[in-house]
């Protein structure tokens, strides 16, 4: 597959990529897709034959481009296995989603073991792991951003579609925890690097991740439907407390504070920490107040309570000593964590992904990853109810039940992050007060904009965390 | 023949001048005819346990007997069962339930007689039924004549077959076992003014296995019982035959290598013949019962699951795989003649040693409302009261305990549902008689009501008048018919019992799915998939079942073909607790 034929394939693109599950703008119309970047994997001829490409998309409304990455497979014909991923047809050639080919993906698992370099592209395998058995791989479904591809039930190479400059924070961050030989995170076995085209011009090219393996973490669930099938239960019985319904989640919830306790103390251990000085506070209050400003301007809740939200924010300056950083998950929520017959798992550690690079991989203090799962928590409480039908508020006493299982639940979260981290996140109220306030916020913006019927879940807290600041019941 | 050690001539032990200890030898009884030698009878078998003083009363004494039982024996053909597990019937005080034995060669007289067991054995081979007794090995009841002589005559054959000594300070690291009853492992005896060592009650004092002669008169005591027919032994308590100073006393390589030498007795004398071991401890303790690995396992031919029992509750009332999940990700590998005994209750409590303390509490909290419900580390409960006599709880459960992985052993009177008498003193609560029909005692005796040796279960829910074998034989929606249907299908599946065990997880952490899969000496292959809704609400899931793509399931209790297995995950839907067994076959077209 030459240069040109993949030019030939650009027009077969714009149908097919709005098609694409992590395919991130689909409300955005493509005006044209080009090609900045392509490393053939095996000779153009070969059966099949593999190629590397990034692509850049504009769009009809002149916004920001996107990047992307692809993984482009070629056969004469190809097979009913592999009609549904084909994207289009190029001179003697079926050109398809590469990963859909079994004997592709066994191809990029034995480049990444036998520790081989293709042009621009790096395959190699983490030091001192044991190497998964070469074959073929199938297509993990559902998945939002990335695409993976699961071998056996041994490993997962995920690759990472929005190509972005720079070392991927999940490949960095699994690195440092393999260094740590971590448990609380799906052990990493070998990556894809390759290089991508500056954003300036004239400038040459910058290194980008493409890929990851690592362990496939077998028979696991997701934290997010675990709390779920928790809360079903509590509502569902009519007046049993949550300690007492056999559902109660607190037993997880304290394991997994535990699991994030440790990936917390893994990462100060193997990328350091340090000491916030008052003008490092300073900024990142002066940034939880620049996406508060954000949201006032676009929902009139926030703008009607703008000052008071203002003042628990700056609380993130109470940390009287300077705050102590270093770095965190960043997007750490109930769907992020696996539930093993082990143990729980921390997984992808990419960071809010639509913030630029520089922003996610910024020292922050671990309260921010704990805020986020003390939302996440409330998200899972009120979630049912707030799919309760439109127009109508859920029972007085379901609420009541809701709210009583997200304080047993955040507080068994908090009491096991204790239990390892050695000091109560509840110790710094003030300052974990202030990081679940900036996540509030930021989420009553994401409803307004995305998801209405959801609105009312950050709404509550919100209210909440402005007018029981010294409350005690939650964490 | 009993690797090189001298036989000693046991049946005979001179006491003292003019002072013999006689113990009857095997050949002085007729034995039961046998059945055919099978090497793998006990992977595939279901146990059923059945406590002779509970099932039947032949002599209208109140008390269950052999020949009581040996009368059942149609019920338990028809049930479908394949191996009768029967605790201690031996001659005993009782006050452990028969595990504080007297006399290892006696029966116990309420029972009947040796020579009623032996036609009790041939009656239950007759019908293809094996039968395994339980053996305690650790200890005796303090009214055994090895005792009384023990503490009469320090310096006689039998000075040295317990455990003595001038203090009670020896052996600190080793736990009580009966918290609830016993401050100490040591009791001190007047008679002979020293101590005796105990692991369990003050009345049983521990047999010394240091002294070789224990070790014989042990062994002849499994041979005497091997001679008149039995197919095997459970061994009771075994971690803590052996004492060390510095241990806990348990797990000894010193037992390990007795148990081998139990083993090579059967293996040489009494093939086909089986050793299940007693051992509540962790699944990685336990499988050292089975022995070298290299050997195929040359100790124990099977051992009891402890903690997964526990664990089944705790998944059910969590709503979720996860408990059942992790045990049996934490159970290794045993050697490929062994396996594992499983049960869901049994004679004694609820296990709860071998959850962590915040599970036991939790245990507590959700099966045992009322504190009388808690004994010793445990609760004592059936199984049917435990689950509230929700039918469909008490179908997962056993649809569980027929497919997981080892052995079934179902207790007596759990396949009609059974209620309890936790108004009864120690583990009575669960002992009560067997309901055969809604007539006087239940059918179990003709016997005055106040001779019963334990009263009927009168309550309106589980009494026997509600709950029996006769009426339940009548109709085929019961739990008894519910119960013979679902053991019949897994004898039709070899891989029920002999087949490994592959999780296959999915997203849905409610449902609980395994294949079970084996192939025979002539490349037979038998696949079966078990799907199991932990939840009370319906669930749906999909199942990665793409290694058998095209394969076609067929359900199993009705036989309904499922559609074809495709590319993508196999979707199913299951009711509230609901749970599916499918057998996986190949397509038409391979």
């Amino acid at each position: 597959m030459s240069a040109p034929t993949l030019d030939a394939l650009l027009p077969a693109l714009i149908e097919w990529l709005p098609g694409q599950r992590w395919f991130a703008a689909k409300d955005r119309t493509v005006s044209e897709v080009r090609l900045i970047g392509q490393q053939e994997i095996t000779p153009a001829d070969a059966v099949p034959a593999v190629a590397h490409a990034v692509i850049a998309v504009s769009f009809t409304d002149d916004g920001p481009d996107d990047r992307f990455q692809l993984l482009l497979g070629s056969r004469p014909e190809v097979s009913g296995d592999l009609e549904h991923a084909v994207i289009g047809r190029v001179a003697d050639r079926v050109v398809y989603d590469g990963l859909a080919d079994g004997e592709i993906s066994r191809l990029l698992l034995s480049l990444i073991v036998s520790d081989t370099t293709v042009g621009s592209l790096r395959f190699v395998p983490e030091p001192a792991t044991e190497a998964p058995i070469v074959g073929p791989g199938r297509p993990l479904l559902g998945e939002q951003s990335n695409s993976s591809v699961i071998y056996g039930e041994r490993a997962i190479m995920k690759l990472f579609r929005r190509a972005t400059p720079g070392l991927n924070p999940d490949l960095e961050l699994h690195r440092a925890l393999r260094r740590e030989n971590s448990g609380e995170v799906a052990p990493l076995l070998g990556a894809i690097e390759g290089e991508i085209p500056g954003d300036d011009p004239d400038g040459g090219v910058r290194p980008m991740t493409v890929a990851m393996l690592q362990d496939y973490a077998a028979n696991s669930a997701d934290g997010w439907s675990m709390a779920l099938t928790s809360v079903r239960d509590l509502l569902a019985e009519g007046d049993l407390r949550p300690d007492e319904v056999g559902g109660d989640f607190a037993g997880e919830a304290h394991r997994l504070g535990r699991t994030i306790a440790s990936v917390h103390i893994e990462l100060a251990r193997a990328l350091g920490s340090e000491r916030l000085g008052a003008d490092g506070v300073a900024a990142i209050a002066d940034w939880m107040l620049e996406r508060l400003d954000l949201a006032a301007g676009a929902v009139d809740a926030v703008a009607a309570r703008r000052e008071d939200i203002a003042r628990v924010l700056t609380g993130v300056r109470a940390a009287d000593d300077g705050l102590l950083v270093q770095r965190v998950h960043g997007d750490l929520h109930l769907g992020q964590t696996l539930r093993t017959p082990r143990g729980w798992l921390a997984i992808d550690f990419e960071g809010e992904p639509s913030r630029p690079l520089d922003d996610r991989v910024r020292p922050d203090s671990p309260l921010r990853d704990v805020a986020a799962m003390l939302r996440s928590f409330d998200y899972a409480a009120f979630h049912q109810l707030a799919e309760w039908e439109t127009g109508n508020e859920a029972p007085a006493y379901l609420q009541r039940r809701a709210q009583e299982w997200a304080d047993r639940n955040r507080s068994a979260f908090c009491d096991g992050y204790a239990a390892i981290a050695g000091t109560d996140p509840r110790d710094q109220m003030a300052v974990l007060r202030a990081y679940e306030l900036d996540k509030a916020v930021y989420e009553v913006l994401y409803e307004t904009r995305n998801r209405p019927n959801w609105l009312t879940i950050p709404l509550r807290s919100m209210v909440r965390l402005i007018d029981d600041p010294d409350d005690a019941r939650d964490a | 023949m009993n690797d090189g050690t001298p036989t000693a001539p046991t049946s005979t032990h001179v006491a003292e001048p003019g002072h013999e200890v006689v113990e009857p030898s095997a050949e002085d009884f007729r034995r039961a005819r046998q059945l055919p030698v099978e090497d793998d009878w006990y992977k595939r078998a279901v146990f059923y346990e059945v406590l002779v003083r509970a099932f039947a009363d032949s002599n209208r004494d109140g008390f269950g007997d052999l020949r009581g039982l040996t009368d059942k024996l149609d019920y338990l053909a028809w049930l479908g069962v394949d191996c009768l597990w029967l605790p201690p019937f031996y001659d005993s005080p009782l006050r452990d339930g028969g595990y504080d034995i007297r006399d290892y060669r006696k029966v116990l007289p309420e029972f009947g007689t040796v020579e009623d067991f032996v036609e009790f054995v041939d009656q239950a081979h007759a019908r293809g039924i094996r039968v395994i007794t339980d053996l305690v090995m650790n200890h005796t009841s303090d009214q055994h004549v090895w005792f009384q002589e023990s503490r009469r005559d320090p310096e006689g054959p039998f000075g040295d077959f317990y455990v003595w000594s001038d203090d009670d300070t020896r052996y600190p690291d080793a736990r009580i076992i009966f918290v609830d009853t016993e401050a100490s492992n040591w009791t001190y005896d007047y008679v002979r003014g020293q101590f005796f060592w105990h692991r369990f009650f003050s009345h049983q004092p521990d047999l010394n296995f240091d002294n070789p002669a224990v070790c014989e008169a042990m062994i002849d005591a499994l041979r005497f019982w091997l001679d008149l027919g039995i197919d095997g032994f459970r061994l009771d308590a075994v971690p803590y035959l052996f004492e060390r100073d510095g241990t806990n006393g348990e797990n000894l390589p010193e037992t390990h290598q007795f148990l081998k030498r139990c083993r090579k007795v059967i293996d040489d004398e009494y093939p086909g013949r089986i050793l299940l071991a007693e051992a509540n401890q962790w699944p990685a303790d336990v499988v050292e019962y089975f022995g070298d690995p290299e050997a195929g396992g040359d100790e124990c031919h099977m051992a009891f699951h402890f903690p997964l029992m526990p664990r089944i509750f705790m998944a059910v009332r969590r709503e979720s795989r996860f408990p059942i999940s992790e045990i049996l990700a934490q159970t290794p590998e045993i050697p490929h003649n062994a396996q594992w005994g499983i049960f869901l209750r049994n004679h004694d409590e609820l296990t709860l040693e071998m959850v962590t303390d915040d599970e036991r509490d939790y245990m507590y909290a959700e099966y045992a409302k009322d504190p009388r419900m808690k004994a010793n580390i445990g609760i004592r409960r059936r199984l049917a009261p435990l689950l509230d006599n929700d039918r469909n709880q008490l179908e997962l459960f056993t649809a569980l305990l027929l497919s997981l992985p080892g052995s079934p052993v179902i207790y007596y009177g759990d396949e009609i549902g059974m209620g309890d008498n936790i108004w009864l003193g120690d583990r009575d609560g669960v002992r009560s008689p067997m309901q055969w029909t809604p007539d006087r005692n239940a059918g179990f005796s003709a016997c005055d009501p106040g001779r019963l040796n334990l009263p009927i279960v009168m309550d309106p829910v589980y009494g026997y008048q509600a709950v029996n074998v006769e009426a339940q034989s009548n109709s085929s929606a019961s739990l008894l018919h519910w119960n013979r249907r679902m053991i019949e299908i897994r004898r039709q599946h070899p891989a029920f019992g002999l087949g490994d065990f592959h999780e296959l997880g999915g997203s849905n952490s409610s449902v609980l799915s395994y294949v079970r899969q084996t192939v025979d000496a002539d490349g037979h292959r038998d696949v079966v998939l078990c799907v199991n809704n932990m939840s009370r609400f319906p669930q749906p899931v999909e199942l990665d079942l793409i290694a058998w793509k095209d394969w076609t399931l067929t359900e199993l209790t009705g036989g309904v073909p499922f559609p074809a297995i495709g590319e993508l995950p196999y979707l199913l839907t299951l009711p509230g607790h609901g749970f599916y067994w499918f057998s996986i076959q190949p397509g038409q077209e391979r």
